[in-house]
Formats: C-alpha cells, structure tokens, sequence
C-alpha cells in the first residue's frame, strides 16, 4: 500500500463542513423537539383566571396541620404496621412472579419470541398506576389489605420484571459459556455462572422495591386498600388536618428512615459486589 | 508413551478456519494419543487459541473435523464429550461473585445432575477442592471472592479447578502466563504429571521456550505469513521418562 500524499493543491485539501442536516442526529433532534414542546405548553397551561393569594392561601392551609393532633397515634401506628405488612408481603410475591418472567424476558437467556410476549406483558402492567391496580383489587376482592397486597403485588411485577431481566442481561455470559464447556447443564450454568453475578443487583432492586411499596402502600387506602391511606382518606374527608398531621409524619419518619437504610445496605451491597469497581477496591 | 498399535484420543482431520476471509491454519493434522503433551507455539496472533477452541469443539472448524476416543465412552463428538473435557481458558472465565472454592468445585458440575448441586456441593469435595487450592499457594483464604485475587492467583485457581475436574483430556490457553517462575513450574508440572502417570493427553498453549522445552512432548507451531506451514515438531524423543 502507497503512503504518498497527493495534495489538491500547496495548501493542502479544503476541510468540507457538514451540512446543517447531517448534524441533526437523534439527540439534537429530540432536544429541538422538546424546547418546542416546552413553549407551546407554556401557551396552553392557564391558572384559575381569579386573582389568588396563593402563599396566603398555602398558609391558611397549613396552619390547620398545627398542632398534630397525637391522640390518634394509637391507631396511626397499628395502621401503619399493617401498610409495612402489605409493602413486605406485596415484595415478596413480585420478587417470585418477577424471577420467573425475568428469566424469559432476558434476552441472553430466553427465546426470541419468549423475550417479546414477556417485555410486552411486563410493559403493559407498568403502564397502569398503582392506585389504579388498587381500585381493581378493589373491586374484585372488597376493601382490605389483601386487596392492596394484590394490587402492589401486580404493580411492582412491572418494575422488578424489568430490573431482574436487565440484571440478567448486564451479566457477562462468558462464564456461563464456559462452564457449558466443561459439562455444566444449563440449570447448573445459570446457577453459577448468572446467579452469582445478577444476585447483588437484584436484592438490591428487591431492598429499593420494598422501600417505594412502603410509599405506595400508604397511599393506595385512598381506595379502600387498607393501610394509612384509609386514614388519610378519612380526616381529609372530614377536614381533620390536625391529625391528617399526625399520619403524614409518622409516614414521613418511617419513609425517611427505610430510605437511609436502603440506601446504606444497597451502597454498601454494591461496593461487596464491586458493581462500582472504583469503590471496591 | 505413544504406540502406534494404539488408537489416538484427539485426531484432526485437515482442519482449517477461516476469519475475515484469512485462514488462521489449514490443512491440519493432528493424532495426539494417551499421555502426550501438546504444546501449541507460534507468535502473537497466530491463532493457537482458536486452533485450540476448534479442537476442544467450542468453536465450529471452517473445514475438516476432530473426532476423540477416550475411555470409557463411546462418544466421539466433542458436545457428547464436555464433562470429560478441562479447559483452561486464557480469560480464565473464573466465577468473579463466587469464592474460590467454590470456583474449583464448579470443574466437577458435569459430573452431576443439576438437582444434587442445587444446594451446593457435599463436604468431602469442598476438603478435597480446599487441597488443591493450598497445594497451588492460594488455600490461605478460600472463602474470598476471585474477583478480589490478583491475576497469578486466579490463575491458580483456574488450574486448582482443572485439575479437581480430573478430566480425561487437558484444554489449556497459556496456564502459566501471569505465574512466576516457581508457581509456572508447578502447574506446568501438574498437567505433565496428568500426563505421565494417568496417560491423559494435554493440549497446552504456551509462549515459553524454556516451558515448551521442560514439559512438552510435541511442539505444534503455527506460521503467521503460511497457514498451511504449521510444522510438528518432537521435543522429546518417545518414552524418556519426564523430569517434573
């Protein structure tokens, strides 16, 4: 092969730019669409046409929180033990249903056309709301926790589904590969040569379900899910604000609390597993 | 050891592979019969690893076939033949989350149904996969994870894993590569040993001369301008005894 140049001319060749459509890729285009979006949005919102004191209205409004009443904590605790039941108990059956179709909706593991149907179903129950699942559970099965363990159970299916089969995806699959090269049957590779790789994550996904299950669990009583949503649900109808305080707080502790926790137990389940290698070392 | 009476446990029949549209080797013939060592040798790039992944059947040759006679079954396809195949890979394809017992242990899994490691594996094997670990300087923790060692100590545990498989044939991609000396000497040693007193054939890649020398039996050299000049070549003259 020649390496001699051969220039166009002394100065050397020309630098040609890029027409202005060569550089809309996908990026540049979604962001124009977006700013495009941002503005004509902005024409359409309008507010209530009065003019309001919002801040003084705010204020007036939260005024009645003050002070909490605390003789309902009695049963603001007992109703809030029952929302952590429906959360732990809702995790639990979506971390078993959701193993089992994110073994199918993997596609380093399942079929092509398993993949699909599996991806398809998994999107089709993320795309209802929670509260939405609740007001079906609901309808089929009355106004008690079982119907809000039924409806988180179903909720967080979607999410975990689709975390599991993307934690078995991100694992390398050369292991397993290789352990099939020695005799391991298909079972045992999964067992030894995915599971170990794709176990950090998931757990960690399971820990952060359980927290967000905790947050949905005390708002899905609003349709008669039990839990603290049905308290809720009751001193906002009957304007206690005072002790629609209370429950609010107590919501506000145990949620602060099981985020610290999970965020420490994940960070530090990630650093053992040395998903971020910076940290593990 | 070899005896031509005896039928050869690997033989390749004008293998050839094409990549990119070049032969990385053609034409190639290979009988290799029980307790011969087999070092495969050639510069960077040549293609020994992928002429070693066709002959242990993880790689579809372009051209001819490799057929195996071991003992003890009558498969001769290398799919049939997996559990009784040891591959040391060059990645080493070590289980990173796992500790490294139990990295030794998985060698054996195709020797048992998927149900009776469901749980894990009996005692008596972990205190037999713990010795070999210790025998290769890499027992003092066999609880860590070997994603945590260092390249030479997964490397020994990829050989600890090999050899706990107690295969009928070596596949091994460059054993000693991130070794030092001493520790090269003994793994090296180990599969020549196999070779020697259980009459297995190993196939091994290696780069040094000194290695090729010491432990070898046959020398496979692959050409890198010439894929039909692969040269065969004995180091060692037929039934010396060997110097571990």
């Amino acid at each position: 092969m020649s390496l001699s140049p051969t220039p166009q001319h002394e100065k050397g060749p020309a630098l040609s730019e890029l027409p202005w459509y060569r550089r809309l890729n996908l990026l540049n285009t979604t962001l124009l669409i977006f700013l495009l979006a941002v503005i004509f949005s902005g024409s359409q919102i309008e507010g209530n046409e009065r003019d309001l004191d919002i801040l003084k209205n705010l204020g007036r409004f939260l005024s009645e929180f003050f002070p909490p009443d605390l003789t309902v904590l009695k049963s603001t605790g007992s109703a809030l033990i029952e929302t952590v039941e429906i959360a732990i108990l809702a995790t639990f059956f979506a971390i078993i249903i959701s193993l089992i179709i994110a073994l199918g909706a993997a596609q380093t593991i399942g079929p092509t056309w398993l993949v699909f149907s599996m991806r398809m179903l998994l999107n089709i129950i993320r795309t209802i709301p929670s509260l939405i699942w609740a007001v079906i559970a609901v309808a089929a099965m009355g106004a008690n926790a079982l119907a809000g363990v039924a409806a988180l159970t179903l909720y967080s299916t979607g999410y975990l589904g689709k975390f599991f089969s993307e934690a078995f995806e991100s694992v390398d699959m050369k292991v397993a590969r290789s352990l099939r090269g020695i005799g391991a049957d298909p079972l045992q590779s999964f067992q030894y040569g995915i599971w170990p790789h794709a176990k950090p994550l998931i757990w960690s996904h399971c820990i952060w379900m359980l927290e967000y299950n905790i947050r949905s669990a005390s708002i899905i009583g609003y349709v008669g899910a039990g839990g603290l949503g049905l308290q809720l649900h009751a001193y906002q109808e009957f304007h206690q604000w005072d002790r629609f305080a209370t429950v609010l707080c107590c919501i506000l502790i145990v949620v602060t609390v099981l985020d610290f926790l999970s965020e420490h137990i994940r960070r530090r389940i990630a650093r053992r597993d040395g998903t971020n290698d910076a940290l593990s070392d | 050891m070899q005896d031509k009476k005896q039928e050869p446990v690997l033989s390749a029949r004008g293998i050839g592979l094409q990549r990119g549209g070049r032969w990385l080797f053609r034409d190639l013939d290979l009988d290799l019969y029980s307790g011969e060592f087999l070092a495969i040798v050639g510069p960077s790039g040549v293609g020994k690893t992928t002429l070693l992944s066709c002959l242990c059947g993880m790689l579809e040759p372009s051209e001819g076939s490799v057929s195996f006679k071991l003992s003890g079954t009558s498969a001769q396809k290398p799919e049939d033949l997996r559990s009784h195949f040891g591959i040391v890979y060059q990645e080493l394809q070590l289980i990173p989350n796992a500790d490294l017992l139990t990295n030794v242990l998985c060698g054996r899994l195709g020797r048992y149904h998927s149900l009776s490691t469901l749980l894990g594996f009996p005692k008596k094997l972990r205190q037999e996969a713990y010795r070999l670990l210790y025998e290769l300087g890499v027992g003092e923790n066999p609880h860590k994870w070997a994603k945590h060692m260092s390249g030479g100590e997964k490397q020994r545990v990829a050989a600890a894993r090999v050899l706990f498989q107690k295969p009928k044939i070596y596949f091994a991609d460059e054993p000693a590569s991130s070794l030092d000396a001493y520790y090269a000497g003994r793994v090296l040693g180990l599969l020549r040993q196999e070779a020697d007193e259980k009459a297995k054939p190993v196939l091994c890649v290696l780069h040094n001369a000194e290695h090729i020398q010491r432990f070898a039996d046959i020398a496979l050299s692959l050409n890198q301008n010439d894929p039909k000049a692969h040269k065969m070549r004995r180091v060692r003259p037929v039934n010396e005894e060997a110097e571990i």
